[in-house]
């Protein structure tokens, strides 16, 4: 006898985007991909901190200076990681034919996106946890190791959430995965591209603006200036503006384009 | 009694390419309806402009009784199993069911409950906790249709469920298919190119070409309308053959009595214009005659000599 359904099946569900979410994250790590991820930015980690703290060669930098740089690539590496995980969110499923299955629910596109975001998240936030005993290691007597984590996660919150956000608008719009991760990066290439300019490029209004606007380098500005220049929280609060407006603005146009895009086929056709 | 499907002139078009035009049907409850048509005809387009994936770029349609304009409402009733779904790898099957059976709003307990009921029935309980990378084709496809089924929908659509199995494997789904329908009471929009599979669990039949409706109707009244019987094929002992040729050619209304092909006491009566009831005279013949026919069949009769006459014909 095929089964029915019986009485207990509500028809409101509570929170798909949790449930979205839940079956996404362990995806992301029960089957294996974040553990294998997580596993790649800790050695990065290990390298950089083995560099900066033991090599009497390479050791020039000051423990600020240490600690400021080690933050600095964990935010930039962590976020990428948020990146590639929302830009294979949509487009990912679209190539490996799963996401008609999904779209055939009564879960709103609004709710999926949510749920994708979030695990995406996760693995920033396993990137900044993996950072902590690195941070507190190249830390100790300086006491920085408290200021470090509190910027640390809130400037890299900010930047992953808006890294996030691009990736899953590019996902939604593109029809293979290839194409998706290819462009995300691309464009965070293109958002990297101010911090390799000259210093003396990066001097004068026009250079400062340029570090301002760009919510990557005006974040990483910030934690600089807490960490080496030994500023307070708010003295430099302006340079958390463009990755404020940026992680808003994004994951604002995410909602709006995962709500009214995610189709089975790329964005505008079906 | 409202029908579990109806369309009025519904059209799907993507720039200037006509997927579906003008498409108008209904489906009462509880009926098996075959939809049938070469690659391109529109089945798959049909499928999910009315399972609210694709938006109809004209036209209006209702399921189970809920307009097109309440899309969630309509996913919420029927259960699909696309055309070449694709499935997580590294999810088991109890994982995968559990997991849609939450999106619809099972809880923890009864999302489980229903896939482990679910996996028992299309017969994948014993494999319930293997991973579907593991699964074969045909367990998939019986792994899908357990999905198409977690709802407890009013309507379920599959599409080409038997695409790229077995013999064993297409029986297998195709007694699914027949239990849904009878001891579920859903209505079934079957969409397949395989014309046996219409014949063996289809009460009634659509036919698509090029997007266009073709013919509607039983199987029966479809190959009736379509295609007079144009030859009947008969087999005899062996030592009758030559008997039963002249017997048949001296009868009013067949034309040629010709050998077939590679099979020993079979005969092809070509017939006259007046249709089946020109083989009477011969079988009437042949058993004055006392030639025993061992088998019989009109050809240009069955459904697909009527498939083919009307998609060559458009």
């Amino acid at each position: 006898m095929i089964a029915t359904a019986g009485p207990n099946v509500r028809h409101r569900r509570p929170h798909a985007w949790a449930i979205v979410a839940e079956q996404e994250l362990r995806d992301l790590w029960l089957g294996g991909r974040g553990l294998l991820l997580g596993l790649a930015f800790s050695v990065l980690l290990s390298i950089i901190a083995y560099l900066t703290a033991t090599n009497q060669a390479l050791n020039f930098l000051e423990q600020r200076e240490s600690v400021n740089l080690t933050l600095q690539v964990a935010i930039a590496v962590g976020s990428l990681l948020a990146l590639l995980a929302a830009a294979d969110a949509v487009s990912g499923e679209r190539e490996r034919s799963t996401l008609e299955s999904v779209l055939l629910t009564p879960v709103s596109r609004l709710e999926l996106t949510g749920g994708k975001m979030l695990a995406a998240l996760s693995l920033w936030l396993a990137a900044f946890a993996i950072t902590i005993p690195y941070v507190w290691f190249l830390g100790r007597g300086v006491q920085l190791v408290g200021h470090a984590l509190l910027t640390g996660i809130v400037v890299g919150t900010l930047l992953a959430l808006f890294l996030a956000s691009l990736g899953m608008i590019v996902s939604v719009f593109s029809n293979s995965n290839r194409v998706s991760l290819t462009l995300s990066l691309f464009l965070l290439l293109a958002i990297f591209a101010p911090t390799q300019l000259p210093s003396s490029a990066q001097k004068g209004w026009a250079g400062e603006f340029l570090l301002r606007v760009n919510p990557l380098t005006a974040g990483e500005h910030y934690v600089g200036k807490i960490l080496v220049s030994g500023h307070t929280w708010n003295e430099d609060v302006s340079w958390l503006i463009s990755p404020v407006v940026a992680a808003a603005v994004f994951s604002v146009v995410a909602a709006i384009v995962g709500a009214r895009y995610i189709r089975l086929g790329r964005g505008g056709g079906e | 009694m409202t029908p579990a499907i109806k369309t009025e002139g519904i059209g799907k078009q993507y720039g200037s390419v006509v997927a579906l035009a003008n498409l108008t049907f209904s489906v009462q409850a509880g009926e098996v309806l075959g939809v049938l048509g070469p690659n391109g005809a529109g089945k798959t387009t049909a499928i999910r402009v009315l399972t609210t994936i694709l938006r109809p770029s004209s036209g209006t349609f209702s399921v189970a009784g809920v307009p097109h304009t309440r899309p969630s409402a309509i996913r919420r009733l029927v259960g699909v199993l696309p055309e070449s779904a694709g499935y997580p790898p590294r999810q088991t099957g109890e994982e995968y069911l559990h997991y849609f059976a939450r999106l619809f709003g099972h809880s923890r307990a009864s999302a489980r409950a229903r896939a482990e009921k679910l996996l028992t029935q299309v017969g994948l309980s014993d494999r319930r906790h293997s991973l579907i990378a593991g699964y074969s084709r045909g367990m998939r496809q019986r792994l899908g249709i357990a999905r198409a089924l977690i709802n407890d929908p009013q309507v379920v659509f599959l599409d080409e469920p038997t695409l790229g199995l077995e013999p064993a494997g297409q029986r297998q789904v195709l007694a699914l298919v027949r239990r849904i329908a009878t001891e579920r009471g859903a209505t079934v929009l079957l969409s397949t190119h395989l014309l046996a599979e219409v014949e063996e669990v289809c009460s009634r039949v659509l036919i698509l070409n090029r997007g266009r409706l073709t013919a509607e109707g039983t199987v029966s009244e479809i190959a009736r309308r379509a295609a007079a019987p144009r030859s009947a094929r008969l087999r005899v002992h062996a030592e009758h053959v030559d008997r039963a040729r002249q017997t048949l050619a001296g009868s009013a209304g067949i034309e040629r009595v010709e050998p077939a092909d590679g099979q020993l006491g079979s005969l092809i009566a070509m017939l006259h214009r007046q249709g089946p009831a020109a083989m009477n005279e011969g079988l009437k013949a042949l058993a004055d005659a006392e030639i025993p026919v061992l088998a019989f069949e009109l050809e240009g009769a069955r459904l697909s000599d009527a498939f083919l006459a009307m998609t060559e014909q458009s």
